[in-house]
């Protein structure tokens, strides 16, 4: 058998530009001071939602408001976590462990409080009618949450009236659209049609599997995801007052 | 149809697979053996988006893909072609549409074949559509459809019946999320394989009746979703020692459908079709490099090295410089094909074969373990307890940590080596008992993934 030395033939960059700094380490940097709030923060790092329903009894018990907690504490926990990702020191599934920790606590709070704090904004996601593949959007949907938004989720296969019905009633910032295949994400350009003839001019972010840039620039409303991360980013920028247009300039990579 | 196990390894050695050689030859369509001493080039192609609003439109669409190729393949002077048709969701459930799309390609397909006397065979492979909008369905009405896809694919013209069966798939999309190996090895190596086990009975069937051939299935729901996730080498989706391990997950459970009676080729996604080919013997299909119309990987040229026929994924058809894209991808596979069978007329195709593993063989851990030397002793550990599937299953996990914890060679990063670690050291915890992991894994997950239902698996 031949064995060829890698040297010339290939370069694993990642391993070349590996950061010296462990996650753990850098995570260590970014953990709020307050006794209270830090191991609420380290337990969403971990991912370890008993430890955070036990940091948040520990805080409510030391005289902290429960709803108060959930952006001072579960927030700024899952802040670090999405800041990590971010900078590509952690990888996605610490996100989705981190955000089902953040979330259980988040329930926990209400439970104790009776309310909670108003999100950055609300989304509206989807999978395309005809389509049953929704990892993507677990993921869109997943990262979302962890940046402080309000998801709403209609799930896969979603026929285009129940995507238009959803838009009326929700009254979202953003709506997102994933399709596995060519054919079922052809119902886009439905919803983009459907919406725009209802007045509803909102950014339809569309992407995963065959869905391409050139595709979602054929309508009115799309801008492309090339990342499930792009969608947090998106709907921060429409926060920070940025139109279609400039979606498009920031989003639209090729 | 009875589940027959694979106990033992059709090859002796791993240096006995080659390209364009398999111990089961597959003889299929007009005048194509698979796997009988060349490889054949298998063209995949997605119809634009448009062309699905109706029966005629589709059919039309795939008329003009199949003269394409065809037309393409005698201009430039190859011996042989296979077709795949992979359904759009309407040709599924509208099994009229699908076989309609498999009469007019056939058709065209045998005039070249009068003509010219290029060999050449029709896969069709149905969608998986046995779910509704919340739920898997694996065994409801939706698998009537599915079989009666297949029989009127195959009255009509499919020579090779093949499906990307998705069982398991509610589990894995939980547990590949949160880096939970004993929830992977769960739903590849046990769900899956009790789901194929029974799908492929029924396709074998149906292939048996037709006097078609029932060829084989893929991982593609959860293997292939799992190295789309890890990506390239600077993604931080997934860690490729995960991906890897998913990947030997996928072998024992996609060996199922040759143990229910498919007989090859293997479908081209099937990336662990090169460990399937070492235990089986049977002529399976690869992508690679050629691939990259529809998604990119970390081993183009090595996963060619045993490839029977060689695939290149899917490409939505349109036009381009060069002719349609399928006359462009065509003509690729094929020039690739005949490197491939002059090295095998020459007699160097070990030579050409380890050419193409070397290339790729540190390139990543997914190709490390995908070289046929380190895939087929994942072989060998899965025939040590071929009749257990849950057994196999974990002896494939294992030895690919072995391998890589082992590795020579092969650089990988910290996080890359903590995943290793950490999945290595759960399934050293595991149990060796098939029952107490299956029932305490239907409990757990039952309790966690709201979708899961145990009927779909008869459980």
């Amino acid at each position: 058998m031949l064995i060829v030395d890698k040297e010339g033939i290939l370069i694993r960059y990642n391993v070349k530009m590996e950061k010296s700094m462990t996650p753990e380490d850098a995570a260590a940097e970014l953990y709020p001071a307050d006794e209270l709030i830090r191991p609420i923060a380290e337990a969403i790092f971990e991912g370890e939602e008993d430890d955070v329903i036990e940091g948040l009894e520990a805080a409510i018990a030391a005289g902290k408001d429960p709803v108060a907690l959930i952006d001072d504490a579960l927030m700024v926990g899952m802040k670090v976590v999405t800041d990590l990702y971010d900078q590509g020191v952690i990888f996605l599934p610490n996100v989705m462990m981190s955000a089902d920790a953040m979330l259980d606590g988040i329930e926990f709070c209400k439970e104790q409080g009776g309310s909670a704090p108003k999100p950055k904004g609300k989304v509206v996601v989807h999978v395309a009618e005809g389509d049953v593949h929704d990892i993507g959007k677990s993921i869109v949907a997943a990262l979302l949450r962890a940046n402080g938004y309000e998801v709403v989720d209609l799930g896969r296969d979603v026929p285009v009236d129940e995507v238009i019905a959803a838009v009326k009633k929700e009254s979202p910032m953003m709506l997102t659209g994933t399709a596995l295949m060519t054919t079922t994400m052809y119902a886009f350009k439905e919803v983009n049609d459907r919406l725009m003839e209802a007045g509803l001019n909102l950014p339809f972010q569309c992407g995963g599997g065959a869905v391409n840039q050139d595709f979602v620039s054929t309508y009115a409303l799309g801008v492309y995801g090339e990342e499930a991360a792009d969608a947090p980013k998106m709907a921060d920028a429409i926060l920070a007052g940025k139109d279609l247009e400039a979606l498009r300039t920031e989003f639209h990579k090729h | 149809m009875a589940v027959n196990r694979f106990t033992t390894m059709a090859y002796s050695d791993a240096d006995e697979m080659v390209f364009g050689n398999a111990k089961k030859p597959v003889k299929t369509g007009l005048d194509l053996e698979i796997g009988a001493g060349y490889t054949t080039a298998e063209v995949n192609y997605a119809p634009r988006p448009e062309a699905g609003e109706t029966q005629e439109k589709l059919v039309n669409e795939y008329q003009r893909i199949t003269k394409d190729i065809m037309s393409r393949m005698v201009q430039v002077g190859f011996p042989s072609v296979v077709l795949e048709t992979e359904h759009v969701q309407q040709m599924t459930n509208n099994p009229e549409w699908g076989a309609a799309v498999a009469h007019a390609q056939k058709t065209i397909m045998e005039e070249y074949y009068e003509e010219y006397g290029i060999k050449c065979a029709l896969r069709h492979t149905p969608g998986d559509i046995r779910e509704n909008k919340d739920y898997m369905e694996l065994r409801g009405d939706k698998l009537n459809v599915v079989i009666e896809s297949f029989e009127q694919v195959a009255e009509a013209g499919a020579d090779l019946l093949s499906i990307e069966s998705m069982g398991g798939k509610e589990i894995f999309d939980y547990a590949v999320l949160r880096n939970d190996i004993p929830g992977m090895l769960y739903a590849i190596g046990c769900l899956g394989t009790m789901d194929m086990d029974f799908l492929w009975q029924e396709i074998a069937k149906v292939a048996q009746q037709k006097n078609v051939t029932a060829a084989g299935d893929t991982d593609c729901a959860q293997a292939n979703t799992a190295m789309f996730i890890a990506g390239g080498l600077l993604d931080k989706n997934l860690a490729h020692t995960l991906a890897i391990i998913a990947r030997s997950l996928a072998a024992p459970r996609s060996l199922a459908a040759y143990e229910s009676g498919a007989v090859g080729p293997g479908k081209d996604c099937g990336y662990e079709n090169i460990i399937i080919k070492a235990i089986s013997g049977m002529p399976m299909s690869f992508e690679g490099k050629t691939s990259t119309c529809a998604h990119s990987d970390v081993m183009g040229n090595l996963i060619m090295q045993c490839c029977d026929l060689w695939s290149n994924e899917s490409v939505e058809y349109h036009g381009e410089f060069g002719g349609t894209t399928v006359q462009c991808w065509a003509e690729s596979l094929n020039y690739d094909c005949a490197l491939m069978n002059t090295a095998l007329k020459s007699g160097n195709e070990k030579i050409l074969r380890d050419l193409l593993m070397a290339s790729d063989r540190f390139r990543d851990p997914q190709s490390y373990i995908l070289a046929y030397d380190n895939a087929y002793k994942i072989g060998q550990a899965i025939v040590k307890d071929g009749d257990d599937i849950y057994l196999r299953a974990k002896n494939a996990a294992v030895e690919c940590c072995n391998l890589l914890n082992n590795s020579e060679g092969l650089d990988m990063t910290k996080f890359e080596l903590g995943a290793l670690a950490k999945a290595t050291a759960e399934l050293d915890g595991l149990t060796s008992e098939s029952e107490a992991f299956m029932s305490e894994s239907m409990e757990k997950y039952k309790a966690e993934v709201a979708v899961f239902k145990p009927e779909n698996y008869a459980l």
